[in-house]
């Protein structure tokens, strides 16, 4: 049983608080990702849990168990680091053995659990190299290995793939995705790509500036942000976040952005809109929800016309990004890559509202959820 | 000590799965290479043991244990299995010196005896081929024996037989161990003083690694021959 829980856990680090006050509930067996730019306390969260860094305040419960004064290798955890972290000096297979050794486990157990975690990881025809004749790929499976062998309940990932290149990135995160599976344990991953973050997790923990900005489901966080900073955080290209104005006309609501006037769906809360009616708000559209010709499967009713121009497009082979500019505002849309444009070029669009969003300009927060 | 960093930590190119395993020279050189400071501290080890000089038997068989283990890719824990190895075959090693060596000697003896009688007649030189023949087979079988005697746990005498059997079967790759062998120690005769600190340093872990390599292809052969044997044999 290895379910995790911080309760108002916070660091500091003199006068600066680096974590503030965060509570997280991570089930057994769970995959969940730390996810939000550099400085946003996501590692030192996860170096509180393994016990790398002093826990400032709060309470981190392992299991059923205080762990705020408990050592990290008593902790049943492994971690693997951004930079492997391997031991130059060592083979593979020392590398992976010796948190077995130092366990004093007999030999035949550690040339077994060895043994098998490089089966596991491909790495069998490794085990006798030293890690400076190893590729980036094949040291991050060497540090995975060496998690694995000592079989932990919970495993603590800061940012395993940053060093690899994009092809690489893309096996080893699929790689990491069955080896959770296949070790049925808790997963503790911590990056700033959300890419990684969406791909990977049970459930995602968005922070900035060391606080929990949103704790839900990839799908979640991508459909219903709770605010502009998780909005604009989750998807690539992300979100475009327009200010509008919010008006009623014969009991449905509108969104005037500029000289658009964008229908908004029925189906948002109108007790919620009619607090902002009149006032200004921030209007969410994902790139992929403008569109070169209204779709079958669109509601006219939810979607308007949407002028704008040229500034650069990006061709992505599956699609073209074009970035755009409607009254002196930056913003993108995903089209067809059949879409034929030129710099300069005054475009029409779609806009379609069905999975648009509404954030307070001042609160920062959803006015939808 | 920065700067250090980056020569310990800097990636390397990476080792393919499912490149072309080397044989031969080629290994030999490649091992050699991946492997060297692992053999100077084996041969640091094996001067260290055999200095009460009655452990040197048992020292040269734990030295033999590790290079096989080097041949064959895998894990070595120096210290441990040295003297895991030394242990173990401490008994049989001792016995092997005083068989080995007392027949090397008794033949070496016959060489130079029938060497200086076949000068003064040449009916001689039918004896004096023999025992140049028989010294070398001795020899042969007993870098066999030592191969075969750490790479399986078998009875004496079977033992013998097998590494007999070894000796006669392929002696080629051992003839060419045992060159390699004498070329070190001639190379640290002939460039000597330059060459001072070579048997201190390589000569004995070298050798027998060399023997090792040479001997480690015909002993897993003449060990699954006997396996098949045994097994056919048992029911």
């Amino acid at each position: 049983m290895a379910s995790i829980s911080l309760k108002k856990l916070n660091k500091t680090y003199g006068a600066l608080k680096v974590v503030h006050d965060i509570d997280l509930e991570i089930a057994d067996k769970e995959f969940i990702v730390l996810v939000g730019p550099s400085g946003c306390g996501k590692s030192t969260t996860l170096r509180m849990i393994a016990g790398l860094e002093e826990i400032s305040g709060g309470e981190l419960i392992i299991g059923s168990d205080l762990m705020n004064d408990v050592p990290s290798k008593d902790r049943d955890i492994a971690m693997v680091f951004q930079n492997y972290a391997l031991y130059p000096h060592m083979t593979v297979y020392r590398n992976m053995a010796f948190g077995l050794e130092l366990r004093k486990a007999p030999r035949d157990v550690i040339e077994r659990q060895v043994e098998e975690a490089a089966k596991i990881l491909d790495i069998s025809h490794l085990l006798n190299r030293k890690p400076k004749a190893l590729s980036g790929g094949q040291r991050q499976r060497v540090a995975l290995g060496r998690a694995m062998v000592r079989n932990p309940a919970v495993f603590l990932l800061d940012e395993p793939l940053s060093n690899l290149d994009a092809k690489l990135r893309g096996t080893m995160r699929a790689e990491i995705t069955k080896l959770h599976k296949r070790l049925d344990a808790t997963f503790i991953y911590v990056t700033h790509d959300q890419v990684e973050a969406m791909t990977m997790a049970d459930r995602i923990v968005v922070m900035k500036d060391g606080h929990i900005q949103q704790v839900d489901t990839p799908q979640n966080l991508y459909d219903r942000p709770v605010n502009m900073f998780v909005a604009g955080f989750i998807g690539a290209p992300q979100m475009n976040l327009l200010p509008a104005k919010l008006t009623q006309e014969d009991g449905r609501f509108f969104a005037l952005v500029e000289e658009h006037k964008l229908p908004l769906p029925q189906s948002f809360d109108r007790s919620r809109l009619l607090a902002y009616e009149g006032k200004d708000v921030v209007l969410g559209i994902r790139p992929e929800n403008f569109h070169e010709l209204a779709p079958a499967d669109i509601d006219p009713a939810n979607s308007a016309p949407f002028h704008a121009v040229v500034e650069l497009a990006e061709p992505m082979g599956s699609e073209v990004h074009l970035n755009l500019i409607a009254g002196g505002r930056n913003m993108i849309a995903r089209v067809s890559p059949r879409f034929r444009s030129k710099i300069g070029d005054r475009v029409s669009l779609v806009a379609d509202l069905t999975n648009a969003q509404l954030f307070d300009p001042q609160t920062e927060r959803s006015i939808l959820y | 000590m920065q700067w250090l960093e980056a020569f310990w930590t800097k990636e390397g190119k990476g080792i393919p799965k499912d490149a072309p395993k080397r044989t031969g020279l080629p290994l030999f050189a490649e091992i050699i290479a991946r492997e060297w400071w692992e053999l100077v501290k084996l041969n640091l080890l094996f001067l260290l043991f055999s200095l009460p000089l009655v452990t040197a038997p048992a020292a040269t068989f734990a030295t033999a244990t590790i290079c096989r283990m080097m041949v064959e890719d895998r894990p070595v824990y120096l210290l441990r299995d040295f003297l895991e190895a030394l242990r173990a075959h401490a008994m049989r090693a001792t016995v092997w010196a005083l068989v080995a060596g007392t027949a090397v000697i008794i033949g070496v003896g016959a060489i130079s005896a029938y060497a200086a009688a076949a000068r003064t007649s040449l009916f001689y030189a039918a004896p004096l081929a023999l025992s140049l023949v028989v010294t070398l087979f001795v020899t042969l079988w007993a870098a066999c024996f030592v191969m075969v005697s750490v790479t399986e746990a078998r009875p004496f005498w079977e033992s013998l037989k097998l590494s007999a059997l070894a000796a006669l079967l392929r002696p080629l790759p051992l003839l060419a161990a045992l060159a390699f062998v004498a070329a070190l120690w001639i190379a640290h005769i002939l460039f000597y003083p330059v060459s001072v600190f070579m048997p201190a340093v390589m000569n004995f872990s070298l050798g027998m690694f060399a023997v090792a390599f040479g001997a480690q292809g015909v002993v897993a052969q003449v060990l699954a021959r006997s396996e098949e044997e045994n097994t056919i044999q048992e029911p």
